[in-house]
This record gives C-alpha cells, structure tokens and sequence, in this order.
C-alpha cells in the first residue's frame, strides 16, 4: 500500500541518519500525508512546515538566491528542516542537538528522491488519495 | 559523570606513546550474553590497534599536530587537536559540553546565551560561564574531560571510514585546556568497550530502541535517574538518543540502560538498522606511506597492524579516504571478560 511505502522510506531515513527524532511528509498546502512522529502533533507539523517552506521560498527569491533547498530552523534543543518535494509536497525532519545537518541535507536527497516517485509526480489531490 | 582519572597511566601522555593493554582476565568469560566476538582469548598478548583511526590519532599524538581528524562514518565526528593532545570532539554520536550543561539543567538556556553573546568577540566561552557563575571552574574541567571520553568511547565503537587530518578550526566553543592525551583517551575508550562488551545483556547503545517492558505495573519511582530513563523510553530512542535528551553521557546512561534491560524494567523494541556500508576497499590515488613506523610506536611496543591500503599519514596532503574496517568488531575481538562492571557506576 502507498502509505506503507512512504512511512518505511521515512523510517529508512531515520534509521541512517543518528539524531533524526521525527519525520514528516506533508502536502505543499500544508496538509499532513504521512508522519513518523512521536510527542509531535503531525497536522500542526505539517501546516508549520508548509508555511516555513513558502516564506522560505519567497525570501531565498527575494534575496535572489535561486531555488530553496533547505529551510532550516534551529532552537536550543535541536532542529526542524523542511525540504521540498517537487512541487507538491515536502519533507519536515526533527532533530535533537546531535543531528549533523550537512550529513542529514545529502542523505535526505535519496529520500526526497524516493518520496516523489511514490507520490508519482501526483498533484496535491492524487497525493492526499494515496494517503487515505 | 564519570569521574575523570586524574592519574594517567604511565607514558599515556601527550609523547604520544599510548598504552592499551588488555586488562587481565578476571576468570573464563562471562555467562550468557557476554562480549560477543569469540569469548576469552589468551591475555598475554598485547592488542594491536585496528583501524585508520586509531592509526591517525597516535601519528598525530607522536608528531604533536594541530589540526583537526574530520573521521567519517557511523557516527564520524571531528578530533581538534593542539600538539598531539585533544581539546575537543564534535560527534552526532555523544552529546558536547553545549548539551551537557542545558539539558542537564545544570546552566539555564537565558543565562548561557548572555554568557555566549558576551564571549562572542573573542570566543572565550568558559571564563564567561565561570565569571557569571554558571558553572565552576573544576566542574567544567570534569565535565569537558567527561565529555572527551564519552565522545571518543562512541567514535572507537563505531564505524569507521575514512580519515582525513585537516587544519586546525577556531571553532571549538568549549576546548579543554590543558588538552587530553591520545594514550588516556583510547585507554578509556578501550575500558568502557570491554565494560559494555561484558555486560549481560549486550546491548548497542547507537541501535537497541528501548521501551518500557510490557505489563510492567507502574510502581514506587525507581529513583538514581532511572524514572527519567524509563520516561524517555518510547519504543523509537536508543540509549544514545536517551543521553541527549537528559544531558548525560552515553557511557553512563548505556549502563544504566543495560541494569534496567536485566532487571526487566526496559526491552529491546526494535533495532537501528546497520550504518552505512563500508566503501570500496580499493581507493584510487598514490599508494599509502608504508614502512613508515613512527619511532613512538617502537618504543611503546604497540604496533597496529597495517593494512594494505588503510593508513594515511597526518601532515601530508591530501588525505586520501582510506578503505574502512568496522573498528567495533575489531574491538569487540580485544575484549575481556570486564573486571570492573558491577563498581562501575558511570555517571
């Protein structure tokens, strides 16, 4: 099943990467698809995700910096980076303070990778169908 | 924490003549679940060291260098050194001094972002956090060693790759001053591997997710920091990831975790899957330094086994990665029945 594949591609990441506590796929509106979270609510994860990502996306624009790649928040206690998927969706990972970014910004290539193949160049419809 | 050992052991020092003997056999090897990897072997011979690490970090002790050994693989980290000795360790793997004093609670977060902003001009972290009284200066001290030995305890055990000597950083936020010797910190590396290696159960402290053990009625709090481990068991973090978020060592709460895997109060869940594969044993580029022997290695009467291929020599440039042996099973074949795990109290 669809979902089935998209959480074990979300496991496999946090598998490989030390320090990575919870994962999220979520649509580009902000929508949660699936989610490998614990102590975090996914909706309210996705729907900051989304928002990170666009506001991200507006200033590297702005700042004529070219195409996101990372939007990466830090707090005392560790990280959330957020990555886009093609143009539907994106991937949120949660850190704690051990998480190397650089390491975890060339392993999730291959997942976000992976993750737009399952979502199948889907439109947001077709990726939240694949959910439910 | 673990208490720093203030008494090297003799020659361990910053010469770089390092000492690893294997602790002497305390009896035949241990009952079940003891150090895998063969059981007792003889206990006169002394054990060669394996891997591009440990090769790297005494060339590096015996020729005084300062730099920085960026090691990767699983965790991999960073080793900054000042002649020979080391100041730092920054690895995924083990929680640093920054995660040791806030998560522990011991420095509030507002108090330790004054102290950072204010040392930020001249990155003279410590005597801001000792001048507000954040923390003592001898508590640091024990802390920043703690911290050292926790961390080269998790890179030991760990895969490596490669190793690469590159030139030295001013990043270092808390260095420890006067800097650890390479010989005292492989020698406690070498010890808490053989304490975790013979504790039954064994247990990985990177892999082994641990959750609360089923039907396990709550009762009396446990006390010794054991509830808090007990809280923090989810099903999804490893002992190391326990370590994090409580800020203690890795070594300390992997001990604990292990009292508490055998007195039935935590399980096993499920297991990490294995870190990255080992690359390709046959690196292209110009062939490594051998019969190159440094002096210091004759005279501590330690001589690694070279590998065709696996050992880079510091100083020169470039490194090139070096084919990698998974330092843990190499390791966990060294490995006697520990002496010393049930007064081990960690910390």
């Amino acid at each position: 099943m669809a979902e089935d594949a998209l959480l074990a591609e979300l496991r496999a990441l946090r598998d490989r990467v030390v320090g990575i506590t919870d994962t999220a796929l979520a649509s580009r509106d902000g929508l949660i698809i699936t989610a490998d979270t614990v102590d975090i609510n996914p909706d309210n994860l996705a729907a900051l995700a989304a928002a990170a990502q666009g506001l991200a996306q507006r200033m590297a624009a702005e700042a004529g910096k070219g195409a996101l790649r990372e939007a990466l928040t830090r707090g005392s206690g560790g990280c959330v980076a957020v990555y886009p998927i093609g143009t539907v969706a994106l991937l949120a990972v949660v850190g704690d303070e051990g998480l190397d970014t650089g390491r975890l910004h060339r392993e999730s290539r291959v997942t976000v990778q992976k993750l737009a193949e399952l979502l199948g160049g889907a439109g947001p419809g077709r990726a939240h169908a694949a959910a439910s | 924490m673990t208490a720093p050992r203030r008494k090297d052991p003799a020659a361990a020092d910053r010469t770089g003549a390092p000492i690893l003997t294997p602790r002497s056999a305390a009896g035949p090897a241990s009952g079940p679940g003891a150090a895998a990897g063969g059981g007792a072997s003889a206990a006169a011979a002394q054990p060669s060291l394996p891997g591009p690490l440990f090769e790297a970090l005494l060339d590096c002790a015996a020729r005084r260098v300062s730099g920085v050994i960026r090691v990767t693989g699983d965790p991999g980290g960073a080793i900054h050194l000042a002649e020979g000795a080391v100041t730092a360790i920054e690895t995924p793997g083990a929680p640093g001094p920054e995660v040791l004093l806030l998560r522990s609670g011991r420095v509030p977060e507002p108090g330790w972002a004054a102290a950072f902003t204010a040392a930020a001009p001249d990155g003279e972290l410590a005597p801001e956090l000792i001048k507000r009284d954040l923390v003592g200066t001898g508590e640091l001290e024990v802390l920043l060693r703690a911290a050292l030995a926790d961390a080269m305890f998790v890179l030991a055990c760990g895969q490596v790759t490669g190793c690469e000597l590159a030139p030295p950083s001013a990043d270092v936020l808390l260095p420890l001053v006067p800097p650890g010797g390479v010989g005292w910190l492989l020698a406690e590396a070498s010890r808490r591997i053989q304490v975790l290696g013979a504790l039954p159960p064994a247990i990985g402290h990177d892999r082994d997710r641990l959750a609360p053990a089923p039907g396990r009625v709550p009762g009396a709090a446990l006390g010794d920091g054991q509830d808090q481990v007990l809280a923090l068991a989810n099903g999804r973090r490893t002992s190391r990831d326990i370590a994090f978020a409580t800020g203690r060592g890795v070594y300390a709460v992997t001990l604990q975790v292990a009292r508490m895997l055998a007195s039935g109060v935590l399980v096993i869940e499920s297991r990490r899957a294995a870190g990255p594969a080992a690359p390709d044993p046959a690196p292209a580029g110009p062939g490594p330094a051998r019969g190159e022997a440094g002096p210091a290695r004759g005279q501590a009467g330690l001589l690694p086994r070279r590998k065709r291929g696996a050992s880079t020599r510091p100083g020169t440039a470039p490194s090139r990665p070096v084919a990698g042996l998974a330092d843990r099973s190499a390791l966990l074949r060294l490995l006697r029945p520990g002496s010393g795990a049930e007064n081990d109290q960690g910390s």
